[in-house]
Protein backbone atom coordinates (compact mmCIF):
# COMPACT_ATOMS: atom_id res chain seq x y z
CA UNK A 1 0.00 0.00 0.00
CA UNK A 2 1.19 3.30 -1.16
CA UNK A 3 -0.95 5.57 0.65
CA UNK A 4 0.52 8.87 1.49
CA UNK A 5 -0.67 11.90 3.13
CA UNK A 6 -1.52 14.56 0.41
CA UNK A 7 0.38 17.28 0.46
CA UNK A 8 -1.02 21.07 -0.35
CA UNK A 9 0.21 24.91 -0.22
CA UNK A 10 -2.62 26.07 2.42
CA UNK A 11 -5.17 24.61 4.69
CA UNK A 12 -8.06 24.68 2.29
CA UNK A 13 -6.40 22.38 -0.45
CA UNK A 14 -4.67 20.49 1.97
CA UNK A 15 -8.21 19.64 3.51
CA UNK A 16 -9.51 18.91 0.22
CA UNK A 17 -7.01 16.64 -0.84
CA UNK A 18 -6.98 14.87 2.14
CA UNK A 19 -11.30 14.70 1.86
CA UNK A 20 -9.99 13.33 -1.66
CA UNK A 21 -7.28 11.16 -0.69
CA UNK A 22 -9.60 9.55 2.07
CA UNK A 23 -12.58 8.79 -0.19
CA UNK A 24 -9.66 7.12 -2.51
CA UNK A 25 -8.69 5.13 0.51
CA UNK A 26 -12.26 4.09 1.12
CA UNK A 27 -12.74 2.93 -2.28
CA UNK A 28 -9.39 0.71 -1.69
CA UNK A 29 -11.14 -0.76 1.67
CA UNK A 30 -14.29 -1.76 0.30
CA UNK A 31 -12.33 -3.39 -2.51
CA UNK A 32 -10.30 -5.73 0.39
CA UNK A 33 -13.43 -6.51 2.12
CA UNK A 34 -13.82 -9.58 0.25
CA UNK A 35 -10.10 -10.48 1.25
CA UNK A 36 -10.60 -10.01 4.68
CA UNK A 37 -13.11 -12.46 4.75
CA UNK A 38 -9.82 -14.93 5.06
CA UNK A 39 -9.52 -12.79 8.56
CA UNK A 40 -12.10 -13.62 10.07
CA UNK A 41 -10.30 -14.08 13.45
CA UNK A 42 -8.82 -10.63 13.24
CA UNK A 43 -12.09 -9.16 12.36
CA UNK A 44 -13.05 -10.77 15.66
CA UNK A 45 -10.02 -9.37 17.94
CA UNK A 46 -10.09 -6.19 16.86
CA UNK A 47 -13.97 -6.06 17.35
CA UNK A 48 -12.57 -7.17 21.41
CA UNK A 49 -10.48 -4.48 21.08
CA UNK A 50 -12.41 -1.24 19.92
CA UNK A 51 -15.68 -2.71 20.93
CA UNK A 52 -15.62 -4.62 24.22
CA UNK A 53 -12.40 -2.81 25.69
CA UNK A 54 -14.53 0.24 25.36
CA UNK A 55 -17.14 -0.49 27.08
CA UNK A 56 -16.41 1.09 30.31
CA UNK A 57 -16.38 4.63 29.25
CA UNK A 58 -19.16 4.06 27.32
CA UNK A 59 -20.73 2.57 30.63
CA UNK A 60 -19.96 5.16 32.49
CA UNK A 61 -20.15 7.79 30.79
CA UNK A 62 -23.91 7.12 29.67
CA UNK A 63 -25.06 6.84 32.95
CA UNK A 64 -23.67 10.33 33.78
CA UNK A 65 -25.11 11.62 30.77
CA UNK A 66 -28.25 10.21 31.54
CA UNK A 67 -28.48 11.40 35.28
CA UNK A 68 -27.25 15.46 34.51
CA UNK A 69 -29.70 15.13 31.66
CA UNK A 70 -32.59 14.11 34.34
CA UNK A 71 -31.68 16.66 36.93
CA UNK A 72 -31.64 19.90 34.27
CA UNK A 73 -34.73 18.25 33.18
CA UNK A 74 -36.04 17.92 35.95
CA UNK A 75 -35.37 21.14 37.37
CA UNK A 76 -36.38 22.93 33.86
CA UNK A 77 -39.70 20.89 33.35
CA UNK A 78 -40.87 21.63 36.92
CA UNK A 79 -41.36 25.24 36.44
CA UNK A 80 -44.80 24.44 34.18
CA UNK A 81 -45.25 21.29 36.14
CA UNK A 82 -44.64 18.82 33.91
CA UNK A 83 -42.07 16.88 35.51
CA UNK A 84 -43.59 13.83 34.55
CA UNK A 85 -42.56 14.13 31.16
CA UNK A 86 -39.14 14.02 32.09
CA UNK A 87 -38.69 10.73 31.31
CA UNK A 88 -39.63 10.96 28.13
CA UNK A 89 -37.59 13.44 26.92
CA UNK A 90 -34.53 12.16 28.14
CA UNK A 91 -35.45 9.02 25.91
CA UNK A 92 -36.00 11.16 22.97
CA UNK A 93 -32.76 13.13 23.50
CA UNK A 94 -30.58 10.09 24.48
CA UNK A 95 -32.03 8.43 20.99
CA UNK A 96 -32.14 11.16 18.68
CA UNK A 97 -28.57 12.98 19.76
CA UNK A 98 -26.80 12.27 22.60
CA UNK A 99 -26.92 8.61 22.01
CA UNK A 100 -25.28 8.25 18.74
CA UNK A 101 -23.16 11.35 19.03
CA UNK A 102 -21.77 11.07 22.67
CA UNK A 103 -20.95 7.68 21.70
CA UNK A 104 -19.30 8.92 18.65
CA UNK A 105 -16.93 10.87 20.39
CA UNK A 106 -15.82 8.74 23.00
CA UNK A 107 -15.63 6.16 20.32
CA UNK A 108 -12.87 8.36 18.57
CA UNK A 109 -11.16 9.16 21.38
CA UNK A 110 -10.83 5.84 23.30
CA UNK A 111 -10.92 3.14 19.83
CA UNK A 112 -10.13 5.84 16.89
CA UNK A 113 -6.90 7.34 18.72
CA UNK A 114 -5.49 3.52 19.20
CA UNK A 115 -6.22 2.39 15.94
CA UNK A 116 -4.52 5.01 14.55
CA UNK A 117 -1.62 5.15 16.87
CA UNK A 118 -1.27 1.57 16.67
CA UNK A 119 -1.47 1.14 12.31
CA UNK A 120 1.04 4.37 12.40
CA UNK A 121 3.44 3.00 14.88
CA UNK A 122 3.23 -0.63 12.64
CA UNK A 123 4.33 1.61 9.52
CA UNK A 124 6.85 3.74 11.66
CA UNK A 125 8.79 0.21 12.63
CA UNK A 126 8.54 -1.44 9.14
CA UNK A 127 5.82 -3.83 10.24
CA UNK A 128 3.41 -2.72 7.11
CA UNK A 129 6.44 -3.18 4.88
CA UNK A 130 7.45 -6.53 6.23
CA UNK A 131 3.71 -7.39 5.72
CA UNK A 132 3.81 -6.83 1.94
CA UNK A 133 7.49 -8.40 1.92
CA UNK A 134 5.96 -11.36 3.35
CA UNK A 135 2.94 -11.08 0.31
CA UNK A 136 0.16 -10.24 2.95
CA UNK A 137 -2.10 -7.28 2.02
CA UNK A 138 -1.46 -4.73 4.64
CA UNK A 139 -5.01 -3.13 3.57
CA UNK A 140 -6.83 -6.31 3.95
CA UNK A 141 -4.92 -7.35 7.28
CA UNK A 142 -4.79 -4.38 8.88
CA UNK A 143 -7.23 -2.19 7.59
CA UNK A 144 -10.29 -3.46 6.74
CA UNK A 145 -10.68 -5.99 9.71
CA UNK A 146 -10.11 -2.24 12.07
CA UNK A 147 -12.79 -0.86 9.88
CA UNK A 148 -15.36 -3.20 9.99
CA UNK A 149 -15.00 -3.70 13.88
CA UNK A 150 -15.75 -0.48 14.12
CA UNK A 151 -18.09 -0.45 11.82
CA UNK A 152 -20.07 -3.19 13.70
CA UNK A 153 -18.98 -1.79 17.40
CA UNK A 154 -20.50 1.56 17.26
CA UNK A 155 -24.03 0.63 16.94
CA UNK A 156 -23.82 -2.02 20.10
CA UNK A 157 -22.18 0.62 21.77
CA UNK A 158 -24.78 3.24 21.39
CA UNK A 159 -27.61 0.91 22.36
CA UNK A 160 -25.24 0.42 25.55
CA UNK A 161 -25.02 3.85 26.26
CA UNK A 162 -28.91 4.41 25.59
CA UNK A 163 -29.90 1.97 28.22
CA UNK A 164 -27.17 3.27 30.87
CA UNK A 165 -28.83 7.03 30.32
CA UNK A 166 -31.91 5.90 30.60
CA UNK A 167 -31.16 3.66 33.86
CA UNK A 168 -29.35 6.83 35.09
CA UNK A 169 -32.15 9.19 33.99
CA UNK A 170 -34.19 6.51 36.17
CA UNK A 171 -31.88 6.62 38.99
CA UNK A 172 -32.15 10.44 39.17
CA UNK A 173 -35.52 10.82 38.72
CA UNK A 174 -37.60 7.95 40.37
CA UNK A 175 -35.23 6.75 43.04
CA UNK A 176 -34.24 9.85 44.00
CA UNK A 177 -36.58 12.49 42.58
CA UNK A 178 -39.39 10.52 43.28
CA UNK A 179 -41.42 11.14 39.59
CA UNK A 180 -43.60 7.50 39.89
CA UNK A 181 -42.03 4.76 37.84
CA UNK A 182 -45.14 3.90 36.36
CA UNK A 183 -45.37 7.33 34.92
CA UNK A 184 -41.59 7.53 33.81
CA UNK A 185 -41.77 4.25 31.92
CA UNK A 186 -45.42 4.93 30.47
CA UNK A 187 -44.33 8.32 29.05
CA UNK A 188 -41.33 7.39 27.54
CA UNK A 189 -42.79 3.89 25.95
CA UNK A 190 -46.08 6.13 24.21
CA UNK A 191 -43.92 8.69 22.71
CA UNK A 192 -40.76 6.73 21.69
CA UNK A 193 -41.32 5.26 18.33
CA UNK A 194 -39.47 2.11 17.13
CA UNK A 195 -38.81 3.89 13.75
CA UNK A 196 -38.15 7.31 13.98
CA UNK A 197 -36.03 7.18 17.06
CA UNK A 198 -34.50 4.08 17.33
CA UNK A 199 -34.25 2.75 14.00
CA UNK A 200 -33.25 5.86 12.39
CA UNK A 201 -31.98 8.04 15.48
CA UNK A 202 -29.61 4.93 17.04
CA UNK A 203 -28.83 2.49 14.66
CA UNK A 204 -28.57 4.34 11.46
CA UNK A 205 -26.73 7.21 13.13
CA UNK A 206 -24.15 5.16 14.85
CA UNK A 207 -24.09 3.33 11.81
CA UNK A 208 -22.82 6.05 9.90
CA UNK A 209 -20.30 7.60 12.43
CA UNK A 210 -18.94 4.35 13.19
CA UNK A 211 -17.99 4.52 9.44
CA UNK A 212 -16.23 7.55 9.33
CA UNK A 213 -14.31 7.58 12.34
CA UNK A 214 -13.60 3.93 11.41
CA UNK A 215 -12.20 5.23 7.91
CA UNK A 216 -10.74 8.60 9.59
CA UNK A 217 -8.18 6.20 12.28
CA UNK A 218 -7.63 4.04 9.87
CA UNK A 219 -6.91 6.03 7.24
CA UNK A 220 -4.46 8.54 8.87
CA UNK A 221 -2.59 5.58 10.49
CA UNK A 222 -1.70 4.58 6.90
CA UNK A 223 -0.82 8.05 5.70
CA UNK A 224 1.26 9.32 8.97
CA UNK A 225 5.15 10.26 8.05
CA UNK A 226 6.79 7.32 10.19
CA UNK A 227 8.28 9.06 12.68
CA UNK A 228 7.21 9.57 16.65
CA UNK A 229 6.40 13.44 15.67
CA UNK A 230 4.01 12.16 12.54
CA UNK A 231 1.60 9.71 14.71
CA UNK A 232 1.33 11.98 17.26
CA UNK A 233 -0.14 14.19 15.01
CA UNK A 234 -1.87 11.52 12.79
CA UNK A 235 -3.62 10.55 16.39
CA UNK A 236 -4.60 14.60 17.19
CA UNK A 237 -5.98 14.63 13.45
CA UNK A 238 -7.99 11.03 14.22
CA UNK A 239 -10.05 13.08 17.34
CA UNK A 240 -10.15 16.44 15.16
CA UNK A 241 -11.19 15.40 12.09
CA UNK A 242 -13.43 12.52 12.95
CA UNK A 243 -15.31 15.18 15.93
CA UNK A 244 -15.59 17.36 13.22
CA UNK A 245 -17.44 14.75 10.92
CA UNK A 246 -19.93 13.42 13.67
CA UNK A 247 -21.43 16.77 13.73
CA UNK A 248 -21.83 17.75 10.76
CA UNK A 249 -22.96 14.47 9.52
CA UNK A 250 -24.91 14.44 12.32
CA UNK A 251 -26.80 17.64 11.27
CA UNK A 252 -27.29 16.66 7.49
CA UNK A 253 -28.67 13.73 8.64
CA UNK A 254 -30.86 14.76 11.06
CA UNK A 255 -32.00 17.26 8.23
CA UNK A 256 -32.80 14.37 6.03
CA UNK A 257 -34.27 11.85 9.05
CA UNK A 258 -36.52 13.99 10.73
CA UNK B 1 1.89 -14.56 -18.92
CA UNK B 2 3.32 -11.73 -21.28
CA UNK B 3 6.78 -12.78 -23.28
CA UNK B 4 7.73 -9.22 -21.68
CA UNK B 5 7.03 -10.21 -18.30
CA UNK B 6 8.79 -12.84 -18.56
CA UNK B 7 12.38 -13.16 -20.16
CA UNK B 8 14.80 -15.88 -20.50
CA UNK B 9 15.85 -16.88 -17.01
CA UNK B 10 20.30 -15.92 -16.42
CA UNK B 11 21.39 -19.01 -15.11
CA UNK B 12 24.25 -17.20 -13.69
CA UNK B 13 22.08 -14.09 -13.04
CA UNK B 14 19.41 -13.89 -10.71
CA UNK B 15 18.49 -10.12 -10.69
CA UNK B 16 19.50 -8.01 -13.51
CA UNK B 17 19.02 -4.45 -13.84
CA UNK B 18 19.42 -2.16 -16.81
CA UNK B 19 18.88 1.57 -17.52
CA UNK B 20 17.18 2.31 -14.19
CA UNK B 21 16.39 5.88 -13.16
CA UNK B 22 14.90 7.54 -10.09
CA UNK B 23 14.23 10.80 -8.97
CA UNK B 24 12.85 11.62 -5.94
CA UNK B 25 11.49 14.76 -4.72
CA UNK B 26 13.82 16.33 -7.50
CA UNK B 27 17.15 14.43 -6.64
CA UNK B 28 18.54 11.67 -8.81
CA UNK B 29 19.02 8.67 -7.13
CA UNK B 30 19.85 6.41 -9.68
CA UNK B 31 20.93 7.70 -13.46
CA UNK B 32 20.83 4.49 -15.69
CA UNK B 33 22.17 2.14 -13.57
CA UNK B 34 22.99 -0.81 -14.85
CA UNK B 35 23.57 -3.50 -12.62
CA UNK B 36 23.87 -7.62 -12.00
CA UNK B 37 23.29 -9.93 -9.28
CA UNK B 38 25.24 -13.40 -9.74
CA UNK B 39 23.34 -16.34 -8.54
CA UNK B 40 24.01 -18.47 -5.05
CA UNK B 41 26.30 -15.47 -4.01
CA UNK B 42 26.82 -13.08 -1.39
CA UNK B 43 26.71 -10.18 -2.97
CA UNK B 44 27.39 -6.92 -0.96
CA UNK B 45 26.02 -2.96 -2.12
CA UNK B 46 28.35 -0.55 -0.60
CA UNK B 47 27.96 3.28 -0.89
CA UNK B 48 27.97 6.42 0.94
CA UNK B 49 24.67 7.31 3.17
CA UNK B 50 21.93 8.50 0.64
CA UNK B 51 23.01 6.69 -2.21
CA UNK B 52 20.01 4.41 -2.86
CA UNK B 53 20.98 1.07 -1.14
CA UNK B 54 17.61 0.93 0.41
CA UNK B 55 15.87 1.91 -2.69
CA UNK B 56 17.84 -0.44 -4.51
CA UNK B 57 16.24 -3.27 -2.11
CA UNK B 58 12.70 -1.63 -2.71
CA UNK B 59 12.52 -1.41 -6.53
CA UNK B 60 13.66 -5.32 -6.67
CA UNK B 61 11.29 -6.36 -4.39
CA UNK B 62 8.49 -4.28 -6.42
CA UNK B 63 7.82 -1.90 -3.38
CA UNK B 64 8.75 0.95 -4.97
CA UNK B 65 8.58 1.88 -8.80
CA UNK B 66 11.58 3.27 -11.17
CA UNK B 67 10.95 6.13 -13.34
CA UNK B 68 12.62 4.16 -15.97
CA UNK B 69 14.11 1.27 -16.47
CA UNK B 70 13.59 -2.73 -15.77
CA UNK B 71 14.57 -4.60 -13.47
CA UNK B 72 14.27 -8.67 -14.25
CA UNK B 73 14.21 -11.05 -10.94
CA UNK B 74 14.93 -14.60 -12.29
CA UNK B 75 13.95 -13.60 -15.81
CA UNK B 76 10.67 -11.78 -14.58
CA UNK B 77 10.13 -8.11 -15.28
CA UNK B 78 9.11 -6.71 -11.69
CA UNK B 79 7.45 -3.61 -13.19
CA UNK B 80 5.31 -5.91 -15.08
CA UNK B 81 3.77 -8.04 -12.49
CA UNK B 82 0.41 -8.05 -11.71
CA UNK B 83 -0.28 -7.23 -7.60
CA UNK B 84 -0.85 -11.52 -7.22
CA UNK B 85 2.39 -12.47 -9.48
CA UNK B 86 4.30 -9.60 -7.06
CA UNK B 87 2.75 -11.31 -4.07
CA UNK B 88 3.95 -14.81 -5.51
CA UNK B 89 7.22 -13.95 -6.60
CA UNK B 90 7.64 -12.09 -2.96
CA UNK B 91 7.04 -15.72 -1.21
CA UNK B 92 10.51 -16.27 -3.31
CA UNK B 93 12.16 -13.85 -1.65
CA UNK B 94 12.88 -13.02 2.27
CA UNK B 95 13.81 -9.53 3.26
CA UNK B 96 15.46 -8.60 6.52
CA UNK B 97 14.67 -5.31 7.91
CA UNK B 98 16.74 -2.98 9.01
CA UNK B 99 14.69 -2.70 12.46
CA UNK B 100 13.95 -6.19 12.24
CA UNK B 101 10.34 -5.32 11.62
CA UNK B 102 9.38 -7.98 13.83
CA UNK B 103 5.36 -7.89 14.30
CA UNK B 104 5.41 -6.72 18.17
CA UNK B 105 1.88 -8.02 18.76
CA UNK B 106 2.67 -11.95 18.39
CA UNK B 107 5.64 -13.50 20.20
CA UNK B 108 8.86 -15.08 18.37
CA UNK B 109 7.08 -18.27 17.39
CA UNK B 110 4.32 -16.79 16.08
CA UNK B 111 6.26 -14.17 14.22
CA UNK B 112 8.16 -16.97 12.69
CA UNK B 113 5.14 -18.85 11.61
CA UNK B 114 3.21 -16.13 10.34
CA UNK B 115 4.18 -16.06 6.25
CA UNK B 116 3.25 -20.03 6.46
CA UNK B 117 -0.11 -19.82 8.36
CA UNK B 118 -0.69 -16.81 5.96
CA UNK B 119 0.30 -18.75 2.60
CA UNK B 120 -0.15 -22.03 3.43
CA UNK B 121 -2.78 -24.88 4.83
CA UNK B 122 -0.43 -27.15 7.40
CA UNK B 123 -1.54 -28.79 9.77
CA UNK B 124 -0.29 -26.81 13.06
CA UNK B 125 1.88 -29.75 13.95
CA UNK B 126 3.88 -29.20 10.97
CA UNK B 127 3.87 -25.45 11.16
CA UNK B 128 5.26 -25.96 14.64
CA UNK B 129 8.24 -28.44 13.68
CA UNK B 130 8.89 -26.11 10.69
CA UNK B 131 8.75 -23.53 13.28
CA UNK B 132 11.00 -24.72 15.55
CA UNK B 133 14.11 -25.99 12.56
CA UNK B 134 13.93 -22.41 11.39
CA UNK B 135 14.25 -20.78 15.36
CA UNK B 136 17.42 -23.86 15.91
CA UNK B 137 18.99 -22.71 12.98
CA UNK B 138 19.30 -19.18 14.18
CA UNK B 139 20.15 -20.55 17.53
CA UNK B 140 16.49 -19.01 19.18
CA UNK B 141 14.70 -22.04 19.67
CA UNK B 142 14.45 -21.31 23.88
CA UNK B 143 12.97 -18.14 22.64
CA UNK B 144 9.79 -19.08 20.92
CA UNK B 145 7.69 -17.86 23.24
CA UNK B 146 9.22 -14.55 24.28
CA UNK B 147 7.66 -11.19 22.78
CA UNK B 148 9.56 -8.61 20.25
CA UNK B 149 9.88 -6.47 23.41
CA UNK B 150 12.31 -8.91 25.13
CA UNK B 151 14.85 -9.71 22.68
CA UNK B 152 17.81 -7.43 22.35
CA UNK B 153 18.88 -6.31 19.36
CA UNK B 154 20.89 -8.81 17.99
CA UNK B 155 18.18 -11.82 18.93
CA UNK B 156 15.02 -10.06 16.81
CA UNK B 157 17.61 -9.78 13.87
CA UNK B 158 18.22 -13.31 13.97
CA UNK B 159 14.54 -13.56 14.69
CA UNK B 160 13.97 -11.44 11.36
CA UNK B 161 16.09 -13.93 9.57
CA UNK B 162 14.83 -16.86 10.66
CA UNK B 163 11.15 -15.62 9.86
CA UNK B 164 12.43 -14.29 5.91
CA UNK B 165 14.08 -17.70 5.79
CA UNK B 166 10.71 -19.61 6.54
CA UNK B 167 9.72 -20.54 2.97
CA UNK B 168 13.35 -21.31 1.48
CA UNK B 169 13.52 -18.00 -0.28
CA UNK B 170 16.27 -18.30 -3.32
CA UNK B 171 17.29 -14.78 -2.52
CA UNK B 172 17.41 -12.52 0.68
CA UNK B 173 18.12 -9.04 1.03
CA UNK B 174 19.54 -7.92 4.06
CA UNK B 175 19.07 -4.29 4.38
CA UNK B 176 22.10 -3.11 7.53
CA UNK B 177 21.64 -5.89 9.02
CA UNK B 178 25.06 -5.39 11.20
CA UNK B 179 24.04 -1.94 12.58
CA UNK B 180 23.36 -1.53 16.27
CA UNK B 181 25.02 -5.16 17.03
CA UNK B 182 27.64 -5.39 19.66
CA UNK B 183 30.83 -7.84 18.14
CA UNK B 184 29.09 -10.69 19.40
CA UNK B 185 25.93 -10.33 18.13
CA UNK B 186 27.54 -9.14 14.93
CA UNK B 187 29.54 -12.44 14.37
CA UNK B 188 26.47 -14.43 14.90
CA UNK B 189 24.51 -12.71 12.13
CA UNK B 190 27.61 -13.24 9.76
CA UNK B 191 27.98 -16.66 10.42
CA UNK B 192 24.16 -16.98 9.77
CA UNK B 193 23.95 -15.39 6.49
CA UNK B 194 27.60 -17.35 5.74
CA UNK B 195 26.02 -20.30 6.92
CA UNK B 196 22.39 -19.99 4.85
CA UNK B 197 24.29 -19.21 1.60
CA UNK B 198 26.69 -22.32 1.62
CA UNK B 199 23.94 -24.97 2.78
CA UNK B 200 20.78 -23.69 1.11
CA UNK B 201 22.68 -22.04 -1.95
CA UNK B 202 20.57 -18.68 -0.91
CA UNK B 203 21.47 -15.49 -3.31
CA UNK B 204 22.29 -13.31 -0.87
CA UNK B 205 22.08 -9.16 -1.26
CA UNK B 206 23.78 -7.24 1.86
CA UNK B 207 23.37 -3.98 2.06
CA UNK B 208 25.89 -2.66 4.77
CA UNK B 209 28.84 0.30 5.89
CA UNK B 210 30.67 -2.98 7.87
CA UNK B 211 33.82 -3.15 5.62
CA UNK B 212 35.61 -5.89 7.64
CA UNK B 213 32.61 -8.06 7.66
CA UNK B 214 31.74 -7.24 3.94
CA UNK B 215 35.42 -8.57 3.26
CA UNK B 216 35.08 -11.72 5.40
CA UNK B 217 31.86 -12.58 3.48
CA UNK B 218 30.98 -11.04 0.29
CA UNK B 219 31.69 -12.94 -2.96
CA UNK B 220 31.48 -10.10 -5.04
CA UNK B 221 31.26 -6.26 -4.18
CA UNK B 222 29.55 -3.50 -6.08
CA UNK B 223 30.30 0.04 -4.57
CA UNK B 224 27.77 2.62 -5.58
CA UNK B 225 28.23 6.27 -6.19
CA UNK B 226 26.18 9.55 -7.63
CA UNK B 227 23.55 7.01 -9.34
CA UNK B 228 25.92 4.51 -10.70
CA UNK B 229 27.98 1.90 -10.38
CA UNK B 230 31.63 3.13 -9.78
CA UNK B 231 33.63 -0.01 -8.94
CA UNK B 232 32.62 -3.67 -8.44
CA UNK B 233 34.60 -6.94 -8.00
CA UNK B 234 35.74 -9.21 -5.65
CA UNK B 235 36.31 -7.79 -2.10
CA UNK B 236 40.02 -8.34 -2.53
CA UNK B 237 40.16 -6.52 -6.13
CA UNK B 238 37.91 -3.72 -5.08
CA UNK B 239 39.43 -2.65 -2.00
CA UNK B 240 43.12 -2.74 -4.16
CA UNK B 241 41.66 -1.53 -7.37
CA UNK B 242 43.18 2.33 -6.60
CA UNK B 243 40.16 4.69 -8.07
CA UNK B 244 39.41 8.17 -5.99
CA UNK B 245 36.02 6.54 -5.20
CA UNK B 246 37.22 3.02 -3.88
CA UNK B 247 40.60 5.09 -2.04
CA UNK B 248 38.21 7.33 -0.22
CA UNK B 249 35.28 5.14 0.65
CA UNK B 250 37.77 1.86 1.57
CA UNK B 251 39.94 4.37 3.29
CA UNK B 252 37.57 6.81 4.91
CA UNK B 253 38.90 9.57 3.78
CA UNK B 254 36.66 12.71 4.70
CA UNK B 255 36.83 13.95 1.60
CA UNK B 256 37.07 13.52 -2.12
CA UNK B 257 34.81 12.15 -4.93
CA UNK B 258 32.24 11.99 -2.23
CA UNK B 259 32.33 15.49 -0.67
CA UNK B 260 32.28 16.55 2.73
CA UNK B 261 29.96 19.69 2.07
CA UNK B 262 26.60 19.33 1.18
CA UNK B 263 26.08 21.79 -1.82
CA UNK B 264 25.48 25.29 -0.94
CA UNK B 265 25.47 28.90 -2.00
CA UNK B 266 29.00 31.12 -1.89
CA UNK B 267 30.40 31.08 1.98
CA UNK B 268 31.66 34.59 1.83
CA UNK B 269 27.94 35.30 0.13
CA UNK B 270 25.83 33.95 2.45
CA UNK B 271 27.81 35.35 5.67
CA UNK B 272 27.42 38.69 3.93
CA UNK B 273 31.20 39.39 3.21
CA UNK B 274 31.30 39.21 -0.78
CA UNK B 275 30.62 43.57 -0.71
CA UNK B 276 32.97 44.05 1.71
CA UNK B 277 35.85 42.23 0.23
CA UNK B 278 35.28 44.54 -3.09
Amino acid sequence: MNARAPQGNNVVTQSLAQIGACGLFLLTLLGAIPRSFRYLRETVRQLWFVGAMSLTIIMVCGLFVGMVLMLQLYHVLSIFGGTSASGMVVALSVYRELGPVVTALLFAGRAGTAVTAEIGLMRATDQIDAMEMMAVDPIAYVATPRFLAGLIAMPLLCCVFCAMAIFGGHLVGVTWLGIDNGTFWSNMTAQVDIHTDIVNGVLLKSLAFGAVVSLIAVFQGFTTPPTSEGVAYATTRTVVASSIAILALDFVLTAFLM
Amino acid sequence: MTDTVRATPDDATLVRIRGLTTVLNGKTIFDALDLDIPRGKITSIMGPSGTGKTTLLKHITGQMHADAGSIHLDGRNVAELSREELYKLREGVGYLFQNSALLTDFDVFENVAFPLRQHTKLPEVLIRDLVLMKLQAVGLRGAARLMPNELSGGMARRVALARAIVFDPQLILYDEPFVGLDPVALNQVLKLIQTLNQTLGITSVLVSHELAAVQQIADHVILLAKGKVVAQGDPKTIADDGSPWTRQFFGGEADGPIPFRYPAADYATELGFAGAAK
